[in-house]
């Protein structure tokens, strides 16, 4: 399934700090092509999870626009948005939130009824994608019998179960140990290759670069390109 | 002074405490908000429970002073004054002191209140009760007239030096109220009492030199034989020689059936109460369990942290605890100062709420206890095989789910603590309340059980549906979790004891009416000596008699006789029809015997019904003989047939009108029964009888019919206790409950957020929430009503056989669907607004910088 460009044009927006005016995205444009997973590094307060909330039209941007699947992003109304987020958007978070006691393959459905979907329709289009991040033998099991790394697949299979058209990632590996973050980067890269998915994956660990296609780095809300500037804002 | 307390300085205790306060007020306010109302839950029904005798216990006590025996007639008739003298002069009596006990009617401008009128002669002083000695100093009341507590002066609307009229033995008389009572001389501000010197109270009851008591204290030293001879002299006037404060006993026994049924209900509301406040502590227990690892991390060690934990705990739940046991006295005052009316015919006791040390302590262990244990689960963390930073990683509510295999081991211990309270129900009635206690448990312990069939019956059912919101509330109750488990427990229990006591409440009522209805059934009118409602206040017939007989419209009129009467611990209720009566028995309360042939044996003279207690007790049967002290001395009945006790909670007695005139030597009737001509109506009669009394009569005549009602009413009063807990149990579980639930909601506020970037929206969510809310309530709803059902078949079985009352079980499904409408509807409501507030969550909260 090949999907569109998303395209950040002069993006830009500030939030009141006291009597200052933080520029929390300044003047951001970023091109990602459907099947190119980009990372972004950045320090903690460097814009990054205001540019990811900006994406899933979270926020408004004060000025420029992104623009996704033939529309402006940040122009929608709340309801347009809500319904932007639901058919096209797909967020893998650092916090699973995944509901105790219910399996993993009711976990991973979760999106489907506000699309719509009977529970047997939403088990049915679910399974597969539990297959696809290797957990089909544990579809049954509650989180509370799943290790971190299972976890953090369930919400993958939550986020991509909706067929979405734009994959979003906030720090998906940040509860994760090596092995784990690896057998995760490796599952995005992959399924943004095979579904055509543009995706952004906002990050801190230095490990996603190998897999990743292009890298940026976020500083003060402004973007810099490669990995040098990804290796100074690190060592910052 | 700032002692060390296991090395940590108390002010340094204080100041965690105050920045734990600092960090999270809403939570600890929501924890000691659900402590405090468990803990009003228990106060107020301790103290409702405490407060029946004790204001009698004051009065009396008050009266009786150091007097040591009371010797007593054994009718409203009482015995002559001159005996006073004699016992005076006895070998060792010191004191000797005259009263006089009447039921009367007073009569003020803003309306009647029957009271029981008290004559006592300043000898009484001498006694040095708390009473007497300020009785003794009102010379106020020398000058004649009556002392009212404030209680009944302002029910009458007269103030001292004000006219009012006074009932008794069929006539007014009129009376000028003198003084003002003190509590202490009342016993309470609004006990049903006026007091009198004697010379003043036996001109207002037309008897003059009669009293009905004579209180006595022997010297030091000549008690025994000061015992002796009152005993010949009681056994030769045929009287009866009773401890001074033995009315007490008496009203111990009257008031035990009351007592029984209400413990019952009262150990289910103190059950409740308790749970509330655990839960609303456990509400507190991830920041706990944070706050511990934080500590940890910081070097304090276990002994430290427990001490600063149960000092958190215990602060909590005695400020809580306080403001919970303002909170019940408040509600133990508007809903439960209620004096069951049909005791006050018998015993003068007030609404007074008597606060007991024990009362409160209960109440403020109840709420400590609570927090404290509330508290224990996070101490877990210290235990040695844990990370020291566990409690910063369990942020979810992973934790809380309860394992499969606890699920099957409570729902077996459900089932078998369902058999042992049946068994122990049908095996021993006296063990009814443990029975009661352990239904509650075993609903308790089938919840979870529930849960689980739920959670994989509901996704089955609802596999075709197409409702967000009904497939994020199954995955949510999916797992069956401890805090589901405790909300719908209180759902259960409350659902339970509203059921259990509602449903005992109206069999008792159904078959006290039914009684009743029987009982005046055989006049048209009955005409008594002001609102009398159990016919134990005698006046003499034969004027009114003669003057109802030539009314128009009037058939025939009869005498009705009876009384109170203490027979061992009892003061029961002599019933006593005249014998060409259509039926001297309620068919409806047999208990024993065969109606007919009771009846006939009755109506022959020398035979009596009794009630099932009383005859229990002395292990009668039908066809045996019995001994009843009265006043022509002890006179020898057979048992012709055992009832119920026929709604009066001592018991009753039932014989013939003629027997009552010759043992009790006594023309008095306490009832007339009057048959009206065919065709007039009862209302029409009525009237023509009252013409035929006069205006100044103290008789008063109403149907049949308007009897009944009255008496209904009565038992409907002095069952409102019962129903006051009830209602009082739904309310303030619902708000706990729902308290809980909205904490809950609002603690999930970021899986919301994150259900909300999924795309569901505001109203999507909170239909979610509400659904999910509306199933853990019904969940507890359904096994509360199905455990209640049970329950109340055992409460009602329970007041048969154990208190002798008439409950006929009947089941009313309208009754069980109402209760769980009644709380549904008052937690969903509260829990409308925060769901609301948490599906309005900011979907942004997921994504964190």
């Amino acid at each position: 399934m090949s999907s569109g460009a998303l395209e950040l044009r002069e993006l830009v927006k500030h939030y009141a700090s006291g009597e200052e005016t933080v520029r929390a995205v300044d003047g951001v444009s970023l091109r990602i092509e459907p099947g190119e997973l980009v990372a972004l590094y950045g320090p903690s307060g460097s814009g990054k999870s205001t540019l990811l909330m900006l994406i899933a039209a979270l926020l408004a941007p004060d000025s420029g626009s992104i623009v996704f699947g033939g529309r402006d992003v940040g122009s929608l109304s709340s309801g347009q948005a809500a319904e932007y987020r639901r058919h096209e958007v797909g967020l893998v978070s650092q916090e699973f939130h995944l509901i105790p006691g219910a399996s993993a393959l009711d976990n991973a459905l979760i999106k489907l009824p506000v699309l719509g979907f009977s529970l047997k329709e939403a088990r049915q289009r679910t399974l597969p994608w539990l297959e696809r991040v290797g957990l089909a033998g544990r579809a049954g099991h509650p989180p509370e019998r799943l290790s971190m790394g299972e976890r953090q697949r369930v919400t993958i299979a939550r986020a991509l179960a909706a067929e979405p058209r734009l994959l979003l990632a906030d720090e998906p590996t940040g509860n994760l140990d090596s092995a784990r973050t690896h057998e995760i980067l490796t599952l995005l890269r992959d399924i943004c290759s095979e579904r055509e998915l543009p995706a952004l994956l906002v990050t801190h660990d230095p490990e996603a670069i190998s897999f990743v296609d292009r890298v940026h780095t976020l500083r003060d809300g402004r973007l810099l390109e490669g990995v040098e500037a990804q290796l100074t804002a690190s060592a910052g | 002074m700032n002692p060390r307390i296991f090395g940590v300085r108390l002010d340094m205790l204080l100041y965690l405490y105050r920045r734990r306060l600092r960090a999270h007020p809403v939570a600890e306010l929501l924890a000691g908000g659900g402590v405090a109302i468990g803990v009003a839950l228990v106060f107020g029904v301790l103290l409702a429970n405490a407060s029946l005798t004790s204001s009698a216990g004051r009065l009396i006590h008050g009266l009786t002073g150091s007097a040591r025996y009371e010797l007593t007639a054994r009718s409203a008739q009482g015995f002559d004054e001159g005996l006073v003298a004699k016992v005076g002069e006895l070998e060792g009596v010191q004191v000797a002191a005259p009263v006089l006990r009447e039921n009367v009617t007073l009569d003020g401008p803003q309306g009647q209140q029957a009271v029981q009128l008290i004559g006592v002669t300043p000898s009484i002083e001498a006694l040095g009760g708390v009473a007497t000695q300020q009785l003794g100093a009102a010379t106020v009341l020398l000058r004649g007239g009556l002392g009212l507590p404030s209680g009944v002066a302002e029910a009458l609307g007269v103030q001292p030096g004000r006219e009012l009229r006074l009932a008794s033995g069929g006539v007014v008389r009129d009376a000028r109220m003198r003084v003002l009572l003190g509590g202490t001389v009342a016993g309470a501000a609004a006990s049903p009492v006026a007091v009198a010197v004697l010379s003043v109270a036996q001109g207002l009851v037309g008897d003059r030199a009669r009293v009905s008591g004579i209180l006595i204290r022997p010297a030091p030293g000549a008690e025994q034989r000061v015992s002796s001879e009152l005993e010949r002299l009681a056994m030769r006037e045929h009287l009866d020689l009773r401890p001074a404060d033995d009315e007490l006993r008496l009203l111990d026994v009257a008031t035990q059936p009351n007592r029984q049924s209400t413990s019952l209900f009262s150990a289910i509301a103190v059950m409740i109460g308790f749970l509330l406040a655990l839960n609303a502590m456990l509400l507190t227990v991830p920041e706990r369990r944070r706050f511990i690892a934080e500590l940890r991390l910081q070097g304090y060690d276990a002994r430290q942290i427990v001490l600063l934990m149960g000092m958190q705990a215990v602060t909590l739940g005695l400020v809580a605890s306080l403001v919970g046991i303002l909170l019940g006295y408040e509600l133990s005052h508007l809903f439960f100062q209620q004096v069951p009316g049909f005791l006050t015919a018998a015993f003068p006791i007030g609404a007074e709420e008597v606060v007991h040390a024990g009362t409160v302590a209960a109440a403020l262990a109840c709420g400590v206890l609570a927090t404290a244990l509330a508290s224990l689960s996070p101490l877990l963390d210290l235990r040695g095989d844990r990370p020291v930073d566990i409690g910063l990683h369990q942020r979810s509510a992973h934790s809380e789910v309860v394992a499969e295999r606890t699920v099957a081991a409570l729902g077996i211990a459900g089932v078998c603590l369902i058999v042992a309270a049946t068994a122990l129900a049908l095996l021993a009635p006296s063990l009814t309340i443990a029975a009661g206690v352990a239904l509650a448990l075993a609903s308790v312990c089938l919840i979870p059980a529930v849960f689980w069939m739920l959670a994989r019956v509901l996704p089955r059912a609802g596999e075709r549906i197409h409702s967000s919101a009904l497939i994020v509330a199954m995955c949510e109750l999916r797992a069956t979790t401890t805090r589901s488990v405790a909300l719908a427990g209180i759902v259960c229990l409350a659902v339970y004891g509203g059921i259990a006591i509602g449903g005992a409440r109206r069999d008792l009522l159904a078959g006290i009416e039914r009684a009743t209805d029987q009982y005046f059934a055989t006049a048209s009118l009955w005409v008594t000596s002001g609102k009398d409602v159990f016919n134990t206040n005698s006046f003499a017939p034969s004027a009114p008699a003669a003057a109802i007989a030539r009314a128009p419209g009037v058939a025939s009129v009869r005498v009705y006789r009876g009384g109170l009467l203490d027979v061992g611990e009892r003061r029961m209720w002599v019933r006593a029809k005249p014998a060409n009566d259509e039926a001297l028995l309620e068919s409806s309360q047999l208990v024993h015997g065969e109606y007919a042939n009771a009846t006939r044996l009755i109506r022959g003279g020398g035979w009596a019904a009794v009630s099932s207690e009383f005859a229990s007790e002395r292990h009668l049967r039908v066809g045996s003989y019995f001994a009843l002290p009265t006043p022509s001395g002890t006179a020898r009945l057979g048992v012709a047939a055992v009832t119920t006790n026929s709604g009066w909670p001592a018991g009753a007695v039932t014989l013939t009108s003629g027997d009552y005139a010759h043992l009790w030597h006594t023309n008095e009737a306490a009832a007339l029964e009057v048959a009206l001509k065919p065709g007039v109506s009862p209302a029409a009669g009525r009237r023509a009888v009252l013409a035929a009394l006069g205006s100044n009569s103290g008789l008063q005549a109403r149907t049949a019919e308007e009897r009944a009602v009255q008496s209904a009413a009565s038992a409907r009063q002095g069952l409102r206790t019962l129903e006051e807990i009830s209602t009082l149990l739904i309310v303030a579980a619902a708000l706990s409950v729902a308290a809980a639930l909205s904490a809950a909601i609002w603690q999930r506020r970021p899986r919301l957020a994150a259900l909300k970037i999924q795309g569901y929206d505001a109203a999507q969510l909170w239909r979610a929430v509400l659904l999910e809310c509306g199933i853990t309530i019904g969940v507890g709803a359904f096994v509360g009503a199905l455990v209640g059902i049970a329950g109340h078949a055992l409460a009602g079985r329970f007041l048969q056989l154990s208190t002798g009352f008439p409950a006929p079980f009947s089941l009313a499904p309208a009754q069980v669907v109402l209760t769980i409408l009644f709380f549904g509807a008052i937690a969903l409501a509260v829990i409308a607004l925060p769901g609301i507030l948490a599906a309005r969550v900011s979907a942004r909260t997921v994504l964190q910088e």
